[in-house]
Formats: C-alpha cells, sequence, structure tokens
C-alpha cells in the first residue's frame, strides 16, 4: 500500500478509536436519558471520580483490570444513588431544572475529586499493550483495536440486556410510560436506579479508557463530553446503536478533517463534527436513529 | 394580594436607585467594579431567561453572543475609534443578526437539538477568536478601555464606567419588562405551553421564537459591550462554553422567566465564586457547586421566587401589626387585592 | 359469595382538590360491577383510588389486605390489574413485548406461554401484529392490547376505565364481547367504569351510580335499568 493510503488507514483506525471513547459515554448519556428523561451533564465528573477511584486501586497494588472492573462495581452503585438521592426529585418537573441540577452536580464533583486527588496530572497504567501489530500492512496500534474491540463488546451485551432479557424489557417498559408500566406491578424508582447504574458503570469505563491512553486530572473528560453529547443527539438521545454509531463518526471525520483540511488545523476540529450535526440535525430533526415525536394536544 | 406591597417595593425601588446612585462616589473601585459586572451579566442573564425562561429553548450558545458584543465593542472603540454610542449599537446588531441567522433554521428543532446548534457557537467561536490574533489578541485577549469620564463631572473612570453601565442596563432592563408584560410575553407563555393551541390561536410559534432568540442575542451582545466597558479587557474566557452554562444555571437559580431573576442571576455569578473564595480558595468549585444544588433543592422556583412567596406570607403579616385605615384584609377577588404593576411582582 | 374487594368510606382527589367524599361498595368474586355517573363525577377517581395513583383514605381491602398504603406497583403485584383511561399503551415496544410486560412479575414460564396463546385466540388481530410498534395500532386494537397486557399478570381483580372511549360503535361491541368472554371463561372479577351505560348495564351483574363524589344509586344491573331515574337520564325514555 502506499504511503498516503497507509496514513489514511490509521487515521480512520484511530478516529474508531477515539470515537469508542466517545460511545461508551454516549452510550452513558442515552442510557441516564432513556430512564428519566434527563440529560446528564454529570455523566462525564461521575466518569472521572469512578477513574480516580480505579487509580486509587491501582495504587494499592492492584492490578489495572481488576481496579477497573472493582470501579465499575462501584459506579454501578453511584450511579442508583445519583438517581435516587439527587435527581429523582427533578425528573418530573421541566427538563432544564434538571439539567441544572446535573450541571450543579457536574461543578460539585469537580471540585470534590480535586480536594480528594488534586489537580495535577496522574498517570494512569496502560490497559492494553502498547505496542502495534500489522494488519495488511499497515501498522495500527493495539491499544486503539482494544478500544474498538472493547465498545462494541459492550454494545453487544447491552443489545442482549435490553432486547432478550426480562430486566431489558422491564427497563424498556418503564422508559417508554413509567406509570403505565407501576400499573403492570413494574418497581418503577428501583428500575430508574439501575438504568442510572448502568450509565455510570458505562462512564466508568470510558474514563478508564481515555485515562489510560493520556492522563487523569478532574478536567479530562471535559471535552470528551461535548463529543458524547454531540454524538447522542445525532444518533437521536433514545438510540443506543445511534449514539455509537455517531460517535464513531464523529471521531473519524474529525480526524480525517483534521488533518487533510488545511483550514481546520488542530484548534478547529471540534467545528468537523459539530458542522456534521447541524447539517444533519437541520434535514433529520430526531437524528439519525431517533424517532419522530408525535405531540398532541 | 395585599395592596400596600407594591407600594412599599416601589419605595424600595426608590430607596435602591438612591443608595446605588450615591454609592459608588465613597466605595472602592473594587466594588464598583463588581456592582457594574453584576449589571452586565445581568443583562446577558435577561437575554438568556427570553429564550430559555420565557419560551422554553435550551440556548447554550449566550456566551458567544456576549463575546461577539465584547469583542465588537473592545475592537471598534479601542482599536478603531469609533465612539461608544456607535459602538454599543455594534454590538447588540452584530450578535442580533448572527441570531437570527441562526434562529430561522434552529425554531424547527426541538430541545435537545437546539441545545447542541447553539453549543456549536461558543465551541467555534473560541478558537476562532484565539486563532485571528492580529484583530482579537489572540489567547491573551485584548485590552480595551473604553471609558473616558468627561471633565466636567469630576469621576474617575471606575465610577463613571459604574453610571454608564448601570444607567445603560436599567433602560434595557426596563425596555425588556415591557416587552415581556406585553403582547410578547403573552405570546410567549402560550407557546411555552403548547405550540399546537399557539398555532391554532393564530401565534406562529416560529416567528416568536425567532425573535426571542434574536433579542436574546442582542441583549448578550449588550451585556458583553457593557463587560468591556467595566473592565476594559475581553479574552476568549467571555466567548467560552463554561459561561454559558454558568449563565443557564444562574438564570435558573436567580428564577427563570423573570426580570428580578435576572438580576439575582447576575448577582449569583458574581458574589458565588466570591463567597465561596472566602471561605476556602482551594474549595471554590466544591463549594459553587454545593450552593448551586442547595438552592436547587430548597427552592427550586428560583429565588426570585421565594421572594415573591415572601411577599405573599408579608401581607397578611403587615395588616397585623400595623392594620389599615378602612379596617381588615379585603376579601379575595375584590379589586383591591389586583395587583398593581409591582415591582417586586414578576410579570 | 365472598366479597373479593371492600370499600368503606373511601375520599381520594387530585393535588388541592378533592373528587369522591367517602364511597362504600363491595366486589364479590367472579362479578362484573359498572361504575356509572356522569362526566366528573369520581369514576375514574375511584379505580385511582384503588390502585393507588392518586391520594386517599378510608379503606379499600382485597381479599382483606389494606390497599391504602401501597404504591400503585405493589397494588398491581396483588393481583389488581387496571386498564388505565386512554390504554397507557407501552407505544414504542412491539405488541408482543406489550403484553409480555403484562407477565413480567410471573415465575411460571409455562403458564406464561399458555396464557398468551389464549390471549393471541382472544384477539386474533394482535396475534398478525405481533412484531408491529404498539403505538402504530389502531384505537382499538390498543384497547384490546391494553385487555389482553393486563390479563396476562393473571389478575384477582380487574379495573377498567371507559373502554369504549374514542372508539367506534362496532369495535367497542367487539371490545365488550371479549369481555363478556373474559367473564365466563376466566371468571374474572371486573369493576368497570363506562359512558356507555346500556352496554355497560349488559355486561355487569350489579352497578354502581356515581354523582359529584357519592353513590346515589346501587343495586343489580336489571333492576337499575328498569328505574325510572337511568332511563331517563341515560336512555332518553
Amino acid at each position: 500500500m502506499g504511503g498516503a493510503a497507509v496514513r489514511a488507514v490509521q487515521q480512520i483506525v484511530d478516529g474508531l478509536a477515539t470515537g469508542s471513547i466517545y460511545g461508551a459515554l454516549a452510550l452513558a448519556l442515552v442510557l441516564a436519558y432513556r430512564a428519566t428523561g434527563v440529560v446528564n451533564f454529570a455523566q462525564g465528573q461521575m466518569a472521572v471520580v469512578s477513574t480516580f477511584v480505579a487509580w486509587s486501586l491501582t495504587r494499592s497494588g492492584l492490578g489495572v483490570i481488576l481496579a477497573v472492573a472493582v470501579a465499575i462495581a462501584i459506579s454501578l452503585v453511584f450511579g442508583a444513588a445519583v438517581e435516587r438521592l439527587v435527581i429523582r426529585r427533578f425528573e418530573r418537573e421541566s427538563p432544564l431544572i434538571a439539567v441544572v441540577v446535573t450541571v450543579g452536580l457536574l461543578v460539585f464533583l469537580n471540585g470534590l475529586s480535586a480536594l480528594i486527588w488534586g489537580f495535577d496530572i496522574k498517570p494512569f497504567p496502560p490497559i492494553f499493550s502498547t505496542d502495534t501489530v500489522r494488519v495488511g500492512g499497515v501498522a495500527v496500534a493495539i491499544a486503539a483495536l482494544g478500544s474498538i474491540a472493547v465498545l462494541v463488546a459492550v454494545v453487544l451485551a447491552l443489545h442482549v440486556l435490553m432486547m432478550r432479557t426480562r430486566l431489558g424489557l422491564a427497563l424498556r417498559a418503564v422508559a417508554d410510560n413509567p406509570d403505565s408500566s407501576a400499573l403492570s406491578g413494574l418497581p418503577v424508582g428501583h428500575l430508574l436506579m439501575v438504568g442510572w447504574g448502568l450509565a455510570a458503570g458505562l462512564g466508568a469505563l470510558a474514563g478508564c479508557l481515555v485515562a489510560s491512553k493520556i492522563y487523569l486530572d478532574p478536567n479530562m473528560l471535559a471535552g470528551v463530553l461535548v463529543y458524547a453529547l454531540a454524538a447522542a443527539i445525532l444518533g437521536g438521545m433514545d438510540s443506543p446503536l445511534g449514539a455509537v454509531v455517531a460517535a464513531w463518526i464523529i471521531g473519524v471525520t474529525e480526524n480525517l478533517a483534521g488533518t487533510y483540511i488545511g483550514f481546520v488545523g488542530n484548534d478547529l476540529r471540534v467545528a468537523v463534527p459539530l458542522s456534521l450535526i447541524v447539517l444533519v440535525l437541520l434535514l433529520r430533526p430526531q437524528g439519525l436513529f431517533g424517532q419522530r415525536e408525535v405531540v398532541r394536544v | 394580594m395585599n395592596p400596600r406591597l407594591p407600594r412599599l417595593g416601589a419605595l424600595g425601588l426608590v430607596a435602591a436607585v438612591i443608595v446605588l446612585g450615591v454609592a459608588p462616589l465613597s466605595a472602592t473601585p473594587y466594588t464598583n467594579l463588581q456592582i457594574a459586572l453584576v449589571a452586565s451579566y445581568g443583562v446577558a442573564v435577561l437575554g438568556l431567561n427570553l429564550v430559555s425562561g420565557y419560551a422554553g429553548q435550551i440556548s447554550l450558545g449566550q456566551s458567544a453572543f456576549f463575546g461577539l458584543g465584547g469583542y465588537a465593542g473592545a475592537i471598534a472603540t479601542a482599536r478603531g475609534g469609533w465612539p461608544a454610542p456607535l459602538s454599543f449599537l455594534l454590538a447588540c446588531l452584530l450578535p442580533a443578526v448572527v441570531g437570527l441567522l441562526i434562529a430561522i433554521p434552529a425554531v424547527r428543532l426541538r430541545g435537545h437539538a437546539l441545545a447542541i446548534l447553539t453549543l456549536a457557537l461558543p465551541l467555534i467561536g473560541v478558537p476562532l477568536a484565539k486563532r485571528y490574533a492580529g484583530l482579537t489578541g489572540g489567547s491573551e485577549g485584548l485590552s480595551a478601555p473604553m471609558a473616558q469620564p468627561p471633565a466636567w463631572s469630576g469621576l474617575d473612570y471606575d465610577q463613571w464606567a459604574y453610571y454608564v453601565v448601570l444607567s445603560v442596563a436599567a433602560v434595557l432592563f426596563l425596555l425588556a419588562r415591557n416587552a415581556l408584560t406585553g403582547r410578547l410575553g403573552r405570546a410567549l407563555s402560550v407557546i411555552r405551553e403548547n405550540e399546537v393551541v399557539a398555532a391554532s390561536m393564530g401565534i406562529s410559534p416560529r416567528r416568536y421564537k425567532a425573535l426571542a432568540f434574536t433579542m436574546a442575542a442582542a441583549y448578550g451582545g449588550a451585556g458583553g459591550w457593557l463587560f468591556v466597558y467595566a473592565i476594559g479587557f475581553i479574552s476568549p474566557l467571555e466567548l467560552d462554553l463554561l459561561l454559558s452554562v454558568s449563565l443557564l444555571s444562574v438564570m435558573i437559580v436567580g428564577g427563570m422567566g423573570s426580570v428580578l431573576g435576572s438580576i439575582l442571576g447576575g448577582a449569583l455569578y458574581v458574589y458565588i465564586p466570591v463567597v465561596a473564595g472566602t471561605v476556602s480558595p482551594v474549595r471554590t468549585t466544591l463549594l459553587y457547586g454545593a450552593i448551586l444544588l442547595l438552592v436547587l433543592f430548597f427552592a427550586p422556583g428560583g429565588l426570585a421566587k421565594a421572594i415573591h412567596r415572601l411577599g405573599h406570607w408579608l401581607g397578611p403579616w403587615l395588616d397585623r401589626v400595623w392594620p389599615r385605615r378602612n379596617g381588615g384584609p379585603p376579601e379575595p377577588g375584590t379589586a383591591a387585592t389586583r395587583s398593581e404593576g409591582s415591582v417586586s411582582s414578576m410579570r | 359469595m365472598p366479597s373479593l374487594l371492600e370499600v368503606a368510606g373511601l375520599t381520594a382527589g387530585y393535588q388541592r382538590s378533592q373528587v369522591l367524599h367517602g364511597i362504600d361498595f363491595e366486589v364479590a368474586e367472579g362479578t362484573v360491577t359498572a361504575l356509572l355517573g356522569a362526566n366528573g363525577a369520581g369514576k375514574t377517581t375511584t379505580l385511582r383510588a384503588i390502585s393507588g395513583t392518586v391520594w386517599r383514605r378510608g379503606t379499600a381491602r382485597l381479599d382483606g389486605r389494606d390497599l391504602s398504603r401501597l404504591r400503585p406497583d405493589q397494588v398491581a403485584r396483588l393481583g389488581i390489574a387496571h386498564v388505565p383511561q386512554g390504554r397507557g399503551t407501552l407505544r414504542r415496544l412491539s405488541t408482543a413485548e406489550n403484553l409480555m410486560v403484562g407477565a413480567l412479575r410471573r415465575r411460571d414460564r409455562s403458564g406464561v406461554t399458555a396464557d398468551l396463546e389464549r390471549c393471541y385466540n382472544l384477539f386474533p388481530r394482535l396475534a398478525q401484529r405481533g412484531r408491529a410498534a404498539a403505538g402504530s395500532l389502531s384505537g382499538g386494537e390498543q384497547q384490546m392490547l391494553a385487555i389482553g397486557r393486563a390479563i396476562m399478570s393473571r389478575p384477582r381483580l380487574l379495573l377498567l376505565d371507559e373502554p369504549s372511549l374514542g372508539l367506534a360503535p362496532q369495535v367497542t361491541q367487539e371490545v365488550f364481547r371479549v369481555l363478556a368472554q373474559l367473564r365466563v371463561e376466566w371468571g374474572l372479577t371486573m369493576l368497570l367504569v363506562e359512558q356507555s351505560v346500556l352496554a355497560a348495564l349488559d355486561l355487569a351483574d350489579n352497578a354502581l351510580v356515581l354523582e359529584t363524589g357519592r353513590v346515589v344509586l346501587r343495586g343489580a344491573s336489571t333492576a337499575l335499568a328498569a328505574t325510572d331515574e337511568i332511563r331517563s337520564a341515560y336512555l332518553g325514555t
């Protein structure tokens, strides 16, 4: 393969890998949204706290994979607690107020992480091997392939959970119509907690992937949150598959445009996915995979 | 409602005007600056209230308009030598035009899609400002002293800036209040409740939402201009998404859909970091978040609504402590209980 | 026959208004009772008070068990299936999934499969549209689906709120035919709120008439159908 083609493939793979991280957080946003109708601006910051917990566990001797697993398990409880204690009160009210509550939570958790762990940058042990592997003549980082593989696995697992298990059916029923589901005997409150717990778990995964790729500090997911939010909305806000596909598209186009379109350069890279989203939303307001809402009087 | 409350409110307003009018002469420049900043952010929050509080649309782009107005004022006056009133006009019109261009497609979108569209503004604005450093001063910002106290006033820079900013802000607030208590406000209320019903009443949701968005942008720009006038400096931080999110937060905490709430929002934005900083400089973010959450949990209608409710409680108490001449509190529903366009009532 | 449902001194209402002012009645097992009355009389509120979706005071007992402090999902788990006004269709789930939601609390898989079969026999149209999103079904089909979902939980008591609402007369007939079948074949106890007085009295064993939150008339439906009040108020004779 020629040099330019090789570079292009590498850019695409890199884009998919970055997109996988956006996708994990986007999935978290979508899960939380489907459960309670609230866009959780604090999703990234909750993930940061979980990642710090994983970091602390590695510092006390645990292997990185085990530490991440434990951190994810803890975040399941964390997410459930946040839904029950912080968000529950505001779920039925106007979305704006609930959103601001999540913003307040974001700021609070940001301060809390800085308080407990400090603002200085911390190195996070790598989750995947740092080697590269040759695929069809192109050198590709194992870490990149690993991120993509993790996201694919998560999407499949989520699909099985949602579509083939009783818990998944219950979660979807509550997301569709909580009052009607209660009349069928479903414990709505508990199911909402499960939804947010899963979302927090996904966020923790995303946080650990980012940290192992770059580094760990209280503000590390602020930028990623924007991309994740964009991906979730582009995908249609209530479609997990849509969020992941959108995230991959965003990751790849951002990478390619940043490299190949001179005007964009490095600082305006974010303009690319945003323009894409704007275009799609203008032509298809419900997002790529979302369902059109019918508003009844 | 006790008819004495509006009169008390008016009295309070007069007192406040007097205090505010005299204070800068003896207060420190720092305090004057802070109050001027409260006014400028208050105007920005008022703009945001127009589109989010009244029309019910989520806008994350207010900081872009704020920054655009600020840069327009700074570049026009400090670099281009334009007289201040002219640069103010530019600071309002430029964001308004941008706002209108965005509003036209945006009003077709539903809540979250609109949020993303407005999100794009600061995200693209900040890198642009940094990139065209020749014009904007880049990441270091632009120093732009605009206030020029005339010789006859004998005022210092900060005092003159204070008076100008507060007067302009006051006019803007009055204009907004008139618009909101009139046809625009009523139309927006109906639209916020149910767009389909509004359309059937002959109120075009798209047109009014576009109007609200454009006005919000203009007010954002005005706020930015006032900011630069007060502080003499602008940087890409004033365009940042963080400012948009903060404005949204203090708008809700101050009181959504409320003119008083907008002023409170501006005050919250300026003073919470100060208060949190004095308590513990290291933990300001933590305290800021805690304060936000506490207010939302215990006074979810915002501070303005809490004050409003205080008024309801205050009325009967006042009657007991200080009975009126024509004997006894009036019956509900009579003319005496209709509010008389008081300052402390919001709409 | 023993009473399955006992209601005594029940008051209930919404946020700031009280709609029911102390009603008493009993529903015997295996019978159908109709709740009649003008709009705003409190019929829907009565059902909601039993299933726990509005505030209530007084007594409501299922088989002697007190319902007054339970959440709606807890009431449902005791064996009361409430088909709400407007059907409560889970629009984005498929027709089959809607039915399965009704059976989510059950543990007997073979029983569930058998009941699903019986459901499809009762409502053949639902079998045809099994995979379709439930929101795309017609009004009549959604009503059938709502009833199907309710009976999938093998309830002891079925609460039905205005099953004929918004449906064409022909479809209403079909719905009531199914209800009659349920009564006979499944021995289901039902409490039915209906505007369509004729159809209701035809199906029910007993009836109650509510007016501004109080019971003003009660008795066997055949007797009630013959009274002057009913005839003039509802049947125009």
